[in-house]
């Protein structure tokens, strides 16, 4: 059950990397369009420039699957014990369903722990206009008409009544 | 909106010089002129001021005012990662982490560079790798610096720029973090 991406790893392999990029950025911009001091670079100033799109392109992937990381780390973290941990992951599997964006998925998880939305701007830094938007994206994209039925269908997850992405093909319809 | 006067006139003063210092002897001057060596010192003078206040100075421009802990490192990863919009009146935890690496890498520069100079010394030639590595890792760390200024002013809709300027933050009063 171990996870083997540790963000903090992340974060030093991401910064390393970006040092290097920076570095051969400024490699390649001096080998392509400066003054002509090197002139059997030629061919192979390309090829380099390749490899530092290259380089580039897997640390943007790398910066997704962080910032992915810290929000499944930051929804997590108060559920403490082995089987809030196992609800909360019946949970998630739910929510990813919907596909929220990454800040209704934070308001999801908050109206789910039984925030009202005044505690939930308050935690996120937003205007509760703000707040009121996204629980009206997140019932939208749930298919819920209010906070109740989501809570409810959230539940029937849990019980195994319905079936969620991770529940057994039981009574597809 | 609360309007917070977070940057005192020296903290200002202090980061615009040390931006036309910088980029005036990276960009413009040669590297083996007297002046590039003039211009280091007076960097490193403007460091040493800037450590000073960190130290006697008032608000946010003392280093114990900067949030460093673990925890609030942390919530400010998580509030990135979930686009929350919660802003910080004065250094956010890891912009205080950028500081600190201008202020010690720069005076690494500085120093490095005095131990380069023919004068002074018999020329170390390990200064010198060290001194052109540390410009590398400066260069690494103002597109950093500022690729987060304008992330963090999108995400928190506080005018960074304009705060180091200004020397005020406008906040709304919802959004303030401690």
């Amino acid at each position: 059950m171990r996870d083997p991406s540790k963000p903090l790893v992340l974060i030093l392999l991401i910064a390393a990397q970006s040092f290097c990029a920076v570095v051969f950025v400024g490699d390649v911009i001096a080998d392509l369009f400066g003054t002509a001091e090197q002139e059997a670079e030629g061919g192979h100033a390309y090829v380099e420039a390749l490899a530092t799109l290259a380089l580039i392109a897997a640390i943007v992937v790398e910066v997704r699957i962080l910032l992915w990381l810290l929000r499944r780390k930051a929804h997590l973290e108060q559920a403490l014990d082995t089987a809030q941990r196992a609800v909360q992951e019946v949970i998630d599997a739910e929510l990813d369903d919907w596909q929220l964006t990454p800040a209704e998925r934070d308001v999801a998880g908050f109206l789910i722990k039984g925030l009202n939305t005044g505690d939930i701007a308050q935690m996120r830094g937003s205007a509760e206009g703000t707040v009121k938007a996204q629980l009206n994206a997140i019932y939208r994209k749930s298919g819920c008409a209010n906070r109740a039925e989501l809570m409810s269908n959230l539940i029937d997850t849990l019980m195994g009544q319905r079936s969620g992405p991770d529940a057994a093909p039981l009574d597809q319809d | 909106m609360a309007r917070y006067p977070v940057w005192d006139p020296f903290v200002r003063l202090f980061h615009w010089s040390l931006v036309g210092l910088f980029a005036t002897n990276m960009l413009v001057i040669d590297p083996d002129t007297p002046l590039h060596a003039y211009l280091g010192y007076a960097t490193l003078i403007l460091i040493a001021l800037r450590l000073i206040w960190g130290l006697i100075g008032r608000g946010y421009a003392r280093f114990s005012r900067f949030p460093l802990s673990r925890a609030a490192l942390e919530q400010q990863l998580n509030d990135i990662a979930c686009s929350r919009r919660a802003a910080h009146a004065g250094h956010s935890p890891l912009g205080s982490l950028m500081v600190l690496n201008f202020l010690f890498s720069i005076l690494a520069l500085g120093i490095s560079g005095y131990l380069a100079l023919p004068s002074a010394t018999a020329g170390l030639s390990w200064a010198e790798e060290l001194h052109e590595a540390l410009v590398a890792w400066l260069q690494f760390s103002i597109v950093l610096h500022i690729a987060a200024v304008f992330l963090e002013s999108r995400r928190t809709g506080v005018a960074l720029i304009r705060a180091m300027v200004t020397g005020i933050k406008d906040i709304p009063r919802y959004r303030a973090r401690e």
